[in-house]
């Protein structure tokens, strides 16, 4: 990890604020700021409460799977299957729920059925070695293809548990509830990649596997760990998706691994692994979906919503390499 | 597993294990078991026709198969093939129901693909920004600015020129369509490229290792800029074979294409790291897997299962792949 930070010249990223001046976290807090100033002053109504709480609400869903992402790539390996498997999981969580009418036994079918589809993927990727991008595409068809042959149809709400609707709808004081689950997911996951010993393991992972071999650590089971945590999320958000949706639609989540994936890429975090922040990636997450909503507010077509991210991913990223490349001169 | 690995080692290679060191072949081994397979099991499986539509089925990933292969081979992924596919066929549809040329039409579209791979290439190669976020952009800009030119909505194509639609009816000597004819050409173009033209070993050189490939003298940037304008402009051909076939420009035409060619490209044995794998290889698994589906479709089993069944095989060719590797590697 010393020798990774030392040859990419990136910032010590245990102290918040070397972090916050020293990265590309400084420029893309800019082209938020930016964005939202930009925004307000053609929209007025860009900073009313109720838009700022849809926004946010419209942050949650991705921001908690991008979190379990972002601990996955500072690994240096990727989920492409997290899409797929979001519908699966809602149409799974939905069937539980109408024959059981009970909200937990719904959430343990979710989270089982997501944490056993990041277990096959790690156990795929760490054990049989096949890259990640590979297996998780093969899972991505497998889980495609195993939602129709599951169901065919959107699976309806049956059950009308008013706990289930709140899972989407719900709110704690003024915030949603989703978006309070997702600020919780990320804490935690946060603070397990600065604060302890395994989130330090995770970047050096990432950063140099054969040295972490070699010091005695299983990287095997850090990446799994990555793989299953990634799943969970993936099981949390298909829930809160179909809640908001009243049914599980197995055509749910299509391109929701693109969306997840820009927004951490776009959050600094490097595809080759052992450099990311979580801090980054709810940044990315926010510029994601401020743009979005701008989109939206403007009146512009909505079709937008898919040529701006794909320039900024590719902006975002060449501004990081001009800033590096100013560093190392 | 690891027993059974011993055991041989023990034993000297196997008739069969060298046999499955030669890639290529163990390729054609399967392929050739899933086609016995399927003419035992599936009715109407082992024809001419059948077999001749699959071939044709096959042209579009075989022709933009060719590109990808390439872009790995050179040490990056172009994973924008399937967004291409949407946008080279609007200036097609809109030149020709204009024009009523064909030429005219196909012109278009290649320049189209071409500064698609003009822009993938130079954002790449010179600009230093890593391909999977370059292409992955440029997929989100293609297949929005479709959805924002169509309004979401299909250009018929209404000039119904007799040669555009021979693209996807017409047959050579009656009997291989002509869409297989042009890929399996560009295929042998391509293929003899590779193995036997300069640049070709350039390309491997600078995927294998583009430290040593510099320091020999390769332009690295030249070779991966042209593989990025090779993969667009295969990827349009494509593009152009797909519009034939279904008589318009779909805005949808071509999602999660890139995937299906990128699953090929690996279970063909071309390395995601560069520098390994033939356009031999690639064919064979693009092939593989279009008899499959075929096959199982002859079985009467719903597209879905072709879906599972396509991934499951995937990881296993990879994972058998990557175990074999490791054998000789320890070995």
């Amino acid at each position: 990890m010393e020798m990774s930070e030392l040859t990419q010249s990136s910032a010590p990223r245990r102290f918040l604020g070397g972090q916050l001046l020293g990265s590309s976290q400084l420029v893309l807090g800019i082209i938020l700021a930016v964005l939202c100033i930009a925004i307000s002053i053609a929209a007025p109504q860009f900073y009313s409460e109720a838009n700022i709480i849809a926004i946010l609400r419209q942050c949650a869903l991705v921001l908690i799977v991008a979190s379990g992402m972002t601990m996955l790539i500072i690994t240096a390996e990727v989920d492409l299957s997290v899409g797929a498997s979001l519908a699966f999981v809602g149409c799974i969580g939905m069937a539980v729920l109408n024959s059981t009418h009970s909200l937990a036994l719904g959430m343990l079918a979710a989270l089982a059925f997501a944490g056993g589809v990041g277990l096959f993927n790690g156990l795929v990727v760490t054990r049989l070695k096949v890259n990640s991008l590979i297996a998780t595409i093969g899972t991505m068809m497998m889980l495609q293809g195993g939602v129709y042959l599951f169901t065919r149809e959107a699976v309806q709400n049956h059950h009308r548990l008013i706990s289930f609707t709140d899972l989407g709808a719900g709110y704690i004081g003024a915030i949603p509830l989703p978006v309070v689950i997702a600020v919780v997911i990320f804490a935690i996951a946060a603070v397990t990649l600065r604060f302890t010993t395994l989130g330090r393991y995770l970047y050096a992972v990432g950063a140099n596997e054969r040295a972490v071999r070699l010091s005695g650590v299983r990287s095997e089971r850090l990446k799994l760990f990555a793989f299953v945590v990634t799943g969970l999320c993936v099981g949390v958000a298909g829930m809160i998706l179909s809640s908001l949706m009243n049914a599980g639609q197995p055509t749910a989540g299509r391109g929701f691994e693109l969306t997840v994936i820009a927004a951490v890429i776009l959050g600094g975090t490097s595809l080759l692994g052992g450099r990311g922040s979580l801090f980054g990636t709810l940044l990315g997450v926010l510029v994601m979906k401020v743009i979005d909503n701008g989109i939206i507010i403007l009146g512009w077509n909505q079709d937008l919503q898919m040529v701006v991210p794909g320039v900024v991913i590719i902006l975002a990223t060449y501004l990081d390499i001009i800033r590096n490349r100013a560093n190392v001169g | 597993m690891s027993l059974a690995s011993t055991d041989t080692m023990k034993a000297g290679p196997s008739m069969l294990a060298r046999l499955f060191a030669r890639q290529e072949l163990a390729l054609l081994l399967c392929l050739i078991l899933v086609i016995a397979f399927f003419s035992f099991t599936a009715e109407n499986f082992f024809s001419v026709r059948n077999m001749t539509n699959v071939l044709g089925q096959a042209s579009l990933a075989l022709t933009a198969g060719i590109g990808c292969a390439i872009v790995f081979i050179s040490g990056e992924v172009d994973i924008s093939i399937g967004s291409l596919l949407a946008t080279i066929a609007l200036p097609l549809i809109i030149i020709m129901n204009d024009t009523n040329s064909l030429l005219l039409g196909v012109g278009g579209a290649l320049l189209f693909g071409l500064i698609i791979g003009v822009v993938n290439g130079y954002l790449t190669a010179y600009a230093g920004i890593n391909s999977l976020i370059v292409t992955l952009g440029t997929m989100f800009i293609m297949r929005g600015g479709v959805y924002l030119y169509t309004g979401q909505r299909a250009i018929p194509d209404d000039a119904a020129l007799d040669s555009f639609i021979a693209l996807s009816d017409g047959r050579l000597f009656n009997v291989v369509p002509y869409s297989a004819v042009i890929a399996i050409v560009l295929l042998v173009v391509f293929a003899y490229m590779m193995q036997h033209r300069p640049f070709g070993r350039q390309i491997y050189a600078v995927g294998g290792n583009p430290e040593v490939a510099r320091l020999a003298g390769y332009d690295v940037r030249r070779v991966k800029f042209i593989c990025f304008v090779i993969s667009a402009l295969l990827a349009t051909v494509a593009g152009i074979i797909l519009a034939a076939r279904v008589g318009s420009a779909q805005h949808t035409a071509g999602l999660n294409f890139e995937f299906q060619v990128v699953a090929a490209t690996v279970l063909g044995g071309v390395s995601l790291a560069g520098g390994i794998g033939s356009l031999t290889g690639m064919a064979l698994g693009v092939l593989i897997l279009q008899f499959l589906s075929n096959g199982l479709r002859g079985l009467g089993l719903p597209t879905e299962w072709q879906l599972v069944i396509t991934g499951m095989i995937i990881i296993a060719a990879v994972a058998f792949d990557e175990a074999k590797r490791r054998r000789i590697v320890g070995g």
